[in-house]
């Protein structure tokens, strides 16, 4: 099971009034003495500090008959060095879809520095902010701040009208290039409307407060060309408000499935709208979020359809084919082997027709899971979407149904009796078989039923079995058999880097990596296009030797690991692995013609924690001129939490040094 | 209605046509197929030039995607901004048998910002468009056409574009005014080409068939002296109302000049201070220092690349108030500041990275991506990168020194050369005092000095990144095990020629491997270098190693009593014209003495000394990665 981080409903907290407020609501309050520290409390060696960082949201009536939402953002940073200078430059992402739009204005912003005592402001002038058209769909608004250097501090402001009022971007409390002394944000929802609030991180809500009032909104419709329609109405309004105090930086550490997943933050979610709009709920139960998926036209609407299109391309690829399983092996093949997947779109939506995908033979993974769905659905059988969040995108909340939760569709396929899941977006993964980013916990089918699934790293295990017989030949050469089993997923790292440079050169390098006077010789890869399966690896091997009088030989071959994975000293969050692990090595080795051992390593076995959680064998002898030799990593849980890491790092420090060990055989005198 | 006939009748002739097979797999030569992902299999360019304003570019090619590597050729993206449109765009898509699967439509190509990720703004956009075809082999075929409202640029002619790359047949055509005088420089190009009058306008034609692929070696020498490949140049040309001529660096000098006309001038505030920091001020290199302070203290790098702001700097006024500039604009800010304290600099185009040799002394030609400033003095030049906020005054890294570079002067351009540093500048000197524990682990001291280029990645390590951010690095880039960095310390010297000092403390967990009675120590701790390389016998092309240096590292380890020599490494002593090695350890009493000296040479070989110098580097590989093993004494023998 894995944690999950801190989680708060904010909805029903109490308020918790404080006087508190930021130094610097108002712009403009800076003065000499802000310049002050140069070095702050919170990271000394911090390169600039967020002095202050607000936020609001409020909904108002547009001119387009409903509401828009209007965000700002007031932010004051003290840069301290130059490496600080990344914060001066600003970027804006906005969206439209042809009649909707998101729209910046009231950007102000100054740059302070203290000159001979002296505060010196430089105003940013309106022509510095510049429009960058990424699509049709999306704009980047940039800004730079004039007249930076070591010491100043800069301040700006700017206002987003959105049409999108189901679209509220999280609040980010914490900032992953600068401590943050204050951050806060407050969020006015008139009481037709109403939000869930999801917070996440460790850093905790030092003020969380709520305020009624009562303001009046106006809606107005255009009708004609000259007639407006205009609504006015009063109704109550609740400010939320919530601040966090010196939040830290949030440091990137390795083996972490995804930072999303510590940052502190709010979400926000459009919930219902009521009295005096029409009352409508806005998936506040899984059941009610799946319900609407199937209905959605950017996502299932159309599986329920007879969907007869698909006819002509599909049915000769299970044409006379009766088993269930077959008939969506053969499906997910096709759709495989013939559609280029164009990435992750970060959500679950279509952007383009299942028709168009078919006709251009391409897609997002959401896209080209949904055909595969259609596909399978076409031909009879019963397959369903599953929505997942990636480790990229971060943890996906049980409670908290969301669909901006998820950014991943693959495909569940009952048949017989037995459940198999597939991801077609992958050219190299087989069926069955999903990437490993998948498995990050909870996840959802796309069903009346709303079926919670867990996809846990824990389910899975890597497991490589390495088997190497080395024997005198006839002429006294020493010469050897080498078998390996890589793991499902080393042998997808093995299929791409066959695919990018070839065998020859991928036997290259497993050349260099046994070390040097070693040859292999005829070499073969087992079940390379054979998706569903690990690859086999199969290699013979010659030993250069010189007749010396002492042999040191590594038992283990290149095989060991040659640098602890766990390079930091310490570590501040879980170190979250991407599977289980069980990897073998088994060595029998013909003492070479004319030599005698010496010296073999000692045996031993050593366990991570008292658990057992992971485990390392190593266990060698010399019987009649043969030595057997066998070394095991086991490792049956995949998330450590900080306390352990010592623990963790010490275990790998012994496994990298016993690999290391050596035997000693000299010549017989 | 009869329009709508004509048109369905010209319509079935197109389908017509469309039927023949064209470009079937089957008709490409073994030759081209073997180690090639990608096989040209024609290229028609052709290049008109319809005035010193105009010039039209169309294109037609076809390229045969022989596996999933090809793929990255297989789409088209093409750049246009304010000074390029792109007028037309088509593609086709064939299957091995060489028919026709699908042509684009309009839609289907997409339109895209181009910004660089370097730039805060540019004005690139491009459209681009890819089939997404998976079945190999298969077939592209694109037909775009292009109009540049400038000359600045003249497309050249790279028939061959990659490694893994082969062409079956490419031509090259320019079309000209009779009397435009088109400049051009060929290489590995056999012959002439063919001239033809046409019209009162002038023909040229370049044509290759039958390029097999080649796969890029390592130390490889530039592409163009690997391939095909032809370089056009304007003699007169114009952008937005700018006018030149690229027949010589001197004129080329005097077009860029006029673009910096009149942008030196300062505001008064900023010309006072200038007075200010240098009056009383004597020596002109400390004037120098001092103004390069002042900039990197009150400027940053901001790239704005707008129109002809693409090659004209911003005025020192903008810079100076804003506080930013590009390396144009920084460059200027610095000339201008320098003018102010009556100091002369010269503004200097150079093409910057790891390609040096890029500018064609004789053959002018705008091919530069980068602007640095040279501060004539009369022994030597002071160089300064102004977009730099950390490099001491004097010192061009490895990222601009090393090559030639057109300086800009009040009689035209001159083609200078940029600094260079030798064996002697660029050195790694170490010294490591260890104490190895019963256990195997190492406690120890390490002192480093770099200099030279040696110093470039160590110094902006240390400038790029906070203190705890270094340490993340040093804690895990070292190639040692386990091993925790206890204490650093850096200390630059910011000279002409900068050094950086080091001194680290590192405890390394089981450095040594105890395995029994035995005790196996690699003597070489931190300077492993080397390499293994296969298969040197068949190499086509020269070795070319440009960046010349020295280390020299001593290292005392004190072992734990009681254990005495079993095996230990031999003396090495190479020398090659590739470097030369050294590498030696003695034991005087439990104390180790290991010294290693490394010279390696900046040259040119010839293939054929590959087998003696894949030697050289394996003998380093394994010298620097032999063992020491010891034995325990037993008390009781």
């Amino acid at each position: 099971m894995r944690l999950i981080p801190l989680v708060i409903f904010c909805t029903l907290t109490l308020p918790a009034f404080s006087q508190k407020e930021s130094p610097f609501t108002k712009f403009g309050k800076i003065s000499a003495s802000t310049f002050a520290t140069k070095v702050y409390a919170i990271d000394s060696g911090a390169n600039a500090i967020v002095l202050s960082d607000i936020g609001s949201a409020s909904l108002e009536g547009n001119s387009k008959g409903w509401f828009s939402l209007v965000t700002r953002k007031h932010k004051v940073v003290h840069i301290l060095n130059k490496n600080g200078y990344d914060e001066a430059n600003v970027e804006i992402h906005l969206y439209t879809n042809g009649s909707d739009e998101e729209k910046l204005d009231k950007v102000k912003a100054v740059t302070y520095n203290l000159e001979n005592g002296k505060v010196v402001e430089t105003s940013m002038e309106k022509s510095a902010v510049f429009k960058e058209k990424i699509n049709k769909n999306r704009l980047v608004k940039k800004f730079t701040m004039p007249n930076v250097k070591e010491g100043s501090i800069i301040e700006y402001d700017y206002q987003v009208t959105s049409d999108f009022i189901g679209n509220l971007d999280p609040w980010l409390f914490q900032s992953t290039s600068s401590p943050t002394l204050w951050s806060e944000f407050v969020f006015s929802v008139p009481e037709f409307f109403s939000y869930n609030f999801l917070s996440r991180g460790f850093h905790g809500i030092d003020i969380n407060e709520r305020k009624d009032r009562t303001a009046s909104f106006t809606v107005r419709q255009t009708q004609t060309a000259s007639s407006t329609e205009s609504f006015n109405f009063n109704a109550g309004v609740t400010d939320f408000r919530w601040v966090m105090k010196d939040v830290p930086e949030l440091k990137t550490e390795s083996f972490t499935s995804s930072i999303m997943n510590h940052i502190s933050r709010m979400e926000f979610q459009l919930a219902s709208k009521q009295y005096p709009l029409e009352v409508q709920n806005f998936r506040t139960s899984w059941t009610e979020l799946t319900k609407g998926l199937l209905q959605n036209e950017s996502f299932g609407s159309i599986l329920n359809n007879s969907n007869n299109w698909l006819s002509d391309d599909i049915k000769p690829v299970y044409a006379s084919v009766n088993s269930g399983e077959e008939k969506a092996r053969r499906l997910y093949n096709y759709v495989r082997d013939n559609f280029s997947c164009t990435g992750k779109s970060g959500y679950i939506y279509m952007d383009q027709s299942l028709k168009n995908v078919l006709k251009t033979k391409k897609g997002t993974v959401a896209e080209i899971n949904l055909l595969l769905t259609t596909m399978l659905r076409y031909s009879g059988l019963d397959a369903t979407p599953v929505i997942l969040s990636t480790t990229k995108h971060g943890y996906a909340i049980e409670y908290s149904p969301m669909t901006s939760s998820f950014d991943y569709v693959i495909v569940q396929l009952k048949d017989n009796g037995k459940v198999f899941y597939l991801d077609a977006s992958d050219n190299l993964l087989g069926f069955n078989r999903l990437p490993l980013d998948c498995y990050n916990g909870h996840a959802r089918v796309v069903n009346e039923t709303a079926d919670a699934l867990v996809f846990s790293p824990d389910s899975l295990t890597e497991s490589k079995t390495t088997l190497l017989i080395i024997n005198n030949d006839e002429n006294g050469k020493w010469k050897g058999r080498m078998s390996q089993t890589p793991g499902y997923y080393g042998s997808y790292d093995i299929r791409e880097k066959v695919k990018d440079k070839g065998k020859e050169e991928f036997f290259k390098e497993v050349e260099k990596a046994f070390g040097l006077d070693i040859k292999i010789l005829s070499p073969s890869i087992d079940s390379l296009k054979n998706y569903e399966t690990p690859v086999a690896l199969h290699y013979d091997v010659e030993f250069l030797t010189n007749g010396e009088s002492t042999i040191y030989v590594n038992p283990m071959f290149g095989e060991g690991y040659k640098k602890n994975l766990f390079t930091a000293a310490e570590r501040y969050y879980p170190v979250e692995m991407p599977y289980t692990m069980d990897e073998t090595f088994v060595l029998s080795m013909e003492v070479p013609k004319g030599y005698e051992v010496d010296e073999l390593p000692k045996q031993m076995i050593a366990k991570v924690d008292e658990e057992g959680s992971g485990l390392f064998e190593y266990r060698i002898s010399n019987s009649q001129g043969r030595i057997s030799f066998r070394c095991r990593i086991k490792f049956n849980r995949s998330l450590y939490l900080p306390e352990e890491y010592p623990n963790l790092r010490e275990f790998f420090n012994m496994v990298v040094s016993k690999q290391s060990e050596q035997i000693v055989l000299k010549k017989k005198i | 209605m009869r329009i709508l006939i004509v048109w369905s009748l010209l319509f079935c002739v197109t389908a017509l046509k469309a039927a023949d097979p064209k470009y079937p797999v089957s008709a490409i030569p073994e030759i081209l197929k073997k180690d090639a992902d990608v096989v040209k299999r024609m290229e028609e360019i052709s290049f008109q030039i319809i005035s010193t304003g105009e010039t039209i570019l169309h294109k037609k090619y076809a390229l045969t995607i022989l596996n999933e590597n090809g793929d990255e050729y297989a789409g088209i993206s093409e750049y246009y901004d304010k000074l390029i449109t792109i007028t037309s765009m088509e593609g086709t898509l064939y299957d091995a048998s060489g028919k026709v699967l699908k042509r684009t439509k309009n839609k289907d190509i997409s339109d895209l910002s181009a910004v660089n990720g370097n730039n805060l703004i540019d004005d690139s956009r491009m459209k681009s468009h890819h089939f997404y075809y998976r079945e190999y082999p298969y077939t592209v075929e694109y037909e775009v056409e292009q109009k540049f409202s400038n000359t600045l640029f003249f497309p050249n002619w790279y028939p061959q574009e990659d490694e893994k790359y082969a062409v079956e047949q490419s031509s090259y055509t320019i079309i000209c005014p009779a009397d435009y005088s088109i400049r051009f420089r060929a290489f590995n190009y056999k012959g002439e080409p063919e001239v033809t009058m046409e019209k009162g306008k002038k023909k040229m034609r370049w044509n290759i068939t039958s390029v097999p692929a080649i796969k890029l070696p390592f130390a490889s020498p530039s592409w163009k002296e690997m391939t095909t490949v032809v370089y056009f140049a304007p003699s007169e040309f114009e952008i937005q109302g700018y006018k030149g001529n690229m027949s010589s660096w001197k004129d080329f000098g005097k077009f860029q000049a006029s673009l910096n006309a009149g942008r030196d001038v300062l505001p008064a505030n900023i010309s006072e201070t200038v007075n200010r920091l240098t009056a009383g001020v004597s020596d002109t290199r400390e004037k120098i220092r001092i103004l390069y302070n002042f900039l990197q203290k009150n400027t940053r790098y901001i790239s704005i690349q707008l129109g002809i702001g693409g090659w004209q700097p911003f005025p020192a006024t903008d810079v100076a108030t804003k506080g930013y500039g590009d390396c144009k604009g920084l460059t200027n800010y610095m000339y201008s500041l320098l003018k102010a304290a009556g100091i002369k600099s010269n503004y200097t185009l150079v093409y910057a990275g790891s390609n040096k040799d890029v500018l064609i002394e004789d053959f002018p030609s705008n091919r530069f991506n980068h602007v640095i400033l040279c501060v004539p003095l009369a022994k030597d030049s002071v160089w300064l990168e102004c977009t730099s906020q950390t490099l001491p005054a004097g010192y061009m890294s490895d990222f601009t020194g090393n090559r030639k570079a057109l300086m800009i002067t009040e009689e035209g351009g001159v083609v200078v050369r940029t600094p260079q540093y030798g064996i002697k500048e660029n050195t790694e000197i170490r010294a490591i005092k260890a104490k190895l524990d019963e256990d195997g682990n190492l406690n120890m001291s390490v002192k480093a000095s770099y200099g030279g280029t040696e110093q470039d990645d160590v110094s902006s390590l240390i400038n790029a990144l906070s203190k705890e951010k270094v340490q993340k690095v040093l804690q895990k880039e070292l190639e040692l095990s386990t091993y925790d960095i206890q204490s650093f310390k850096y200390e630059e010297t910011k000279e002409v020629l900068p050094k950086v000092d080091e001194q680290l403390e590192i405890l390394v967990s089981k450095y040594a491997t105890i395995s029994g009675k035995r005790l196996f120590i690699m003597p070489n701790i931190l300077n492993r270098g080397g390499v293994v390389l296969n298969d040197q016998k068949d190499r086509a092309f020269d070795y070319v190693y440009d960046n010349p240096f020295r280390q020299e590292d001593t290292y005392e380890i004190d072992l734990p009593e009681g254990y005495e020599l079993e095996s230990a490494p031999s003396e090495i002593n190479l020398k090659s014209k590739f470097g030369t090695y050294t590498s030696s350890v003695k034991l005087v009493g439990h104390k180790i003495t290991y010294k290693r000296v490394r010279e390696h040479f900046a040259g040119r070989y010839a293939a054929k000394e590959g087998v003696a110098l894949a030697e050289f580097f394996e003998s380093v590989y394994r010298s620097d990665r032999s063992k020491m093993v010891f034995v325990k004494k037993t008390s009781n023998p």
